[in-house]
């Protein structure tokens, strides 16, 4: 799910003013514009991040007290580098976790033990070694972490984490753990602090001025407001970061960030969801748009616990009621796809052909509402632009078939609460992620142990639980299709849009995830800022 | 001894008068014994104001473990960094604490990064300082021509212009005019930075230069109204007050009666607008902090209103109760200096 609440009078400026943006028309466009000529060395690059969730960062950088590394991650990638990074083609295919600081990662036949090896002769920026002892120190570190970028390891109760030889660790699960791997790169075990400087520096300090072995320093940093990096002359990749420097700051929002990229204030902005803005932008030849790969779709949860939902007619009706591809198209441009399952086109195992999805059928629609002598539904959401738009556009369809729909949008604490009074209805909310099994995943929404899913089902817990601990690529592809299969056969929950948000720079400014398309593998994508450049 | 008879030279210590006793009367004086009233009557104020603001923090759903984590956070999560955060104890067990350590001038740590909350006010508290004087600045320097300039002939030209520039300006919010500044001054010519904040230490112009859009959003605003209030206070003078006929009557020329009669009489009630709005110009830097990206303590408020964490949310509190009780005394102090009539104390 999408954690951003941009403060409302923000958003309503925002919209006042989206028609006097002065964007020039007649440019060109977005998409996967690809890196062009050789990367050139040198030069400063200032990125925007909306404070209301990428530029937040209350609790400072280090990963084992970072409780928002998960939105985190243009810092922590900058300053640790990270032993793993999701890589894809250009415009977002053939995704991939591929080693960085690792040299390599090995999941056993079983499943069971997970081999890490590190590549030889990489050094932290304070000049002591990034090895096996730093990286068993710092991984028995995140596990006590509170931040859900934690990972969700099943670790075997004795011996879980050991060091093989000076550059290898091995980790030991209780039951079979396929996704471990794709879990990595939005997990704070990805991110390895020197413990020398945590040591010396003490935690308090060190959260604040890090150091890691990735490609920056760090010059100065003011929680939430603005992070200052220089080149790190020991990276171990040779010619790498590009950039002198590079500068995170943090923005009040959505139209802030793009009057100041306009003004030449800022060179890029990540996770634009404002469409009024993103039509402009795209119009707007000075700047470069990429829409990033979608890997977690909207999807209706209905709670099947209690309440109207209970009555798997109530469920279908729903189902019938809703026409995605009609929001997309009216709403969203048809910018993007409309998913039937919890897989987008950028995550792994997309498309799930769904056998007999119940399909968009007014006239079913009605009956059923017939049927049941009416229904009356509270729908709600998290606020957010995107989201809430969403939800207005579904009042109006439901409507059309009979059924009673008041809308309700919550800020995060109320719409935790509301989770957890069990009392709701139906949530607009996200589900999925690049491989579903990874960070909260799938299960997140459907599990009977998640307090977050409307749905108790044992064969469905049986399936995910299945998939999760399968080795073989196929095989798991077959057990989510038979997951997809069944969650459409109960009517437990529609999927619609994949949306995805999309990040801007200025002409002249290349870089993965910055102008090429790589897929989120859980809510924002993953920029690699060794390899951003700017033509001199 | 009494000294008030003796005649003293402007500027020089009379040396008949003993160290003793100056103290004696400085502290006898009127203007102290309301500076201490005051400031006396600021401490139930500061208990009153942090009490409300604990309090309400308290009633917003949620909990800086809750708002950290995010929504994915399952409860096991929550309950462990509650635990982590301290904020499974009462209320009052943690406001009292708040309170022991704010008394002896410590105020504490941010419960979400751990940092003493003063070195992080110290950091932030010029930016806004430096902020809200500019807007002041911007507001009267604007207000007191315009409004003269309008009072002289009422229902003139300029008085007409005015009136539909402070109309326009009352109208609209100050974070949509803080875009439409950006728009025009910084997107389209490229004149003023639309963003960040220049510390001094890199140059004054540099420093003013990345706070004139911010204060002008802010200052604006306020220009307008006290355009208007002392243009309409003005013209009353002018029509109404004998003062002014009498001056008149002697051949004071017009713009001399409005200036150094009138507005001397209209500047009271401007004044005691203006205390009354420090609030307004103050709740102004949350939101403009935040759309310019200044480093200020409105942006660190509302970050830890974000976050719940309410012991940073105490400390910009404290500071914002102070600046207003201080202003206010200013405000009444000033009085006395305008006019020799008021003294306080006497009867």
């Amino acid at each position: 799910m999408k954690h951003r609440t941009m403060p409302s009078l923000v958003l309503a400026a925002a919209l006042a003013l989206s028609a006097c943006g002065g964007g020039n028309s007649g440019g060109s466009d977005s998409g996967a514009a690809a890196p062009t000529g050789e990367p050139q060395q040198g030069g400063e690059l200032t990125v925007l991040e909306d404070t209301a969730f990428t530029g937040s960062w209350p609790t400072g950088l280090d990963p084992a007290t970072n409780t928002t590394g998960g939105a985190n991650l243009p810092m922590m990638q900058s300053i640790y580098g990270g032993l793993f990074l999701l890589r894809s083609d250009d415009d977002g295919s053939n995704g991939r976790v591929e080693p960085n600081q690792a040299e390599s990662g090995e999941l056993s036949a079983d499943g069971l033990t997970f081999t890490v090896k590190l590549r030889d002769g990489i050094q932290f920026s304070d000049g002591t070694p990034l090895n096996a002892d730093a990286v068993v120190f710092n991984w028995q570190r995140d596990l006590d972490s509170a931040c859900t970028c934690k990972p969700t390891w099943p670790l075997a109760a004795e011996n879980g984490i050991t060091k093989v030889d000076d550059l290898t660790v091995k980790l030991t699960f209780s039951q079979p753990y396929a996704a471990v791997l794709a879990s990595f790169p939005t997990s704070n075990v990805n991110w390895i602090a020197s413990p020398a400087a945590v040591q010396q520096q003490g935690e308090d300090a060190f959260k604040i001025k890090p150091v890691g072995a990735g490609p920056f320093t760090v010059v100065d940093n003011q929680l939430s407001s603005k992070l200052t990096l220089q080149r790190n002359e020991n990276y171990f990749e040779e010619g790498q970061p590009y950039l002198d420097r590079l500068t995170f700051q943090s923005i009040g929002g959505d139209q802030p960030a793009y009057q100041a990229l306009q003004a030449g204030q800022a060179q890029a902005y990540e996770g634009l969801t404002t469409t009024p803005l993103l039509d402009q932008a795209q119009r707007n030849d000075q700047l470069q748009v990429t829409v990033q790969a979608a890997t977690s779709p909207y999807v209706i949860q209905l709670n099947t616990k209690s309440g109207p939902f209970t009555d798997p007619r109530a469920r279908e009706a729903i189902y019938r009621a809703t026409d995605f591809e009609a929001i997309n198209k009216g709403v969203f441009g048809g910018r993007y796809e409309v998913s039937q399952s919890f897989v987008a086109p950028g995550g792994k195992f997309y498309p799930l052909e769904v056998t007999d999805y119940p399909e968009y059928d007014l006239d079913r629609a009605k009956q059923l509402v017939q049927e049941l002598g009416g229904l009356t539904v509270t729908l709600g959401t998290i606020s957010n632009y995107v989201a809430t738009q969403i939800n207005t556009a579904l009042q109006t369809q439901w409507q059309e078939a009979g059924i009673d729909v008041t809308i309700q949008d919550y800020q995060l604490s109320n719409l935790v609460q509301q989770f957890n009074s069990g009392q709701w209805q139906a949530m607009l909310q996200t589900a999925g992620a690049w491989d579903p099994a990874s960070g909260v995943g799938v299960a997140f929404r459907f599990s009977s142990a998640s307090p977050f899913s409307g749905v108790a089902d044992p064969q469905l817990d049986q399936l995910l639980a299945q998939a999760a601990g399968t080795v073989d690529e196929g095989q798991r592809k077959q057990l989510y299709q038979q997951a997809a299969d069944l969650i459409a056969a109960d009517f437990y929950a529609p999927f619609g849009l994949a949306f995805a948000p999309a990040n801007l720079a200025v002409q002249g400014v290349h870089g993965p995830g910055l102008t090429t398309v790589i897929p989120a593998a859980l809510v924002n994508t993953q920029v690699i800022w060794d390899e951003v450049w700017r033509e001199q | 001894m009494t000294t008030a008879a003796l005649p003293q030279v402007p500027g020089t210590r009379d040396p008949r008068v003993s160290r003793t006793s100056r103290v004696t009367r400085f502290a006898g004086s009127p203007v102290l014994r309301l500076v201490v009233k005051r400031l006396l009557m600021a401490i139930p104020i500061m208990l009153g104001v942090t009490v409300l603001t604990f309090w309400v923090l308290s009633l917003i759903p949620g909990n800086a473990a809750q708002q950290l984590l995010g929504p994915e956070a399952t409860p096991e999560q929550v309950a462990q960094l509650e635990e982590q955060l301290g904020l499974n104890r009462p209320g009052y067990v943690r406001y009292g604490e708040w309170l022991r350590g704010a008394v002896t001038g410590d105020l504490g740590r941010s419960i979400v990064s751990n940092q003493p909350v003063s070195d992080l006010l110290g950091e932030r508290l010029p930016v806004t300082g430096e902020l809200v004087l500019l807007a002041f600045v911007v507001s009267l320097v604007l207000a007191v021509p315009v409004a003269l300039l309008a009072a002289h002939r009422p229902g003139g030209v300029w008085d007409r212009i005015s009136m539909v520039v402070s109309t326009a300006g009352l109208s609209v919010a100050n974070y949509v005019l803080a875009l439409i500044l950006v728009l025009v001054f910084a997107v389209q010519l490229g004149v003023l930075p639309a963003i960040g904040f220049t510390p001094l230490s890199e140059g004054l112009w540099p420093n003013v230069r990345s706070l004139i859009l911010p204060s002008a959003a802010i200052g604006l605003p306020l220009f307008c109204f006290y355009a208007r209030f002392l243009r309409g206070d003005l013209v009353d003078q002018m029509q109404q007050e004998e003062y002014v006929t009498t001056a008149r009557a002697k051949g004071v020329g017009s713009w001399q009666v409005l200036i150094r009669h009138a507005f001397r009489n209209s500047s009271f009630g401007l004044i005691t607008v203006v205390g009354l709005n420090l609030g307004a110009l103050i709740g102004g830097t949350v939101i403009i902090e935040q759309i310019f990206a200044l480093p200020g303590i409105g942006q660190m408020l509302l970050q830890a209103i974000n976050t719940r964490d309410f012991i940073m949310v105490q400390a910009v509190v404290v500071v914002f109760a102070l600046v207003a009780v201080v202003a206010n005394l200013v405000v009444d102090l000033l009085y006395a200096v305008l006019d020799p009539r008021i003294r306080y104390g006497s009867r």
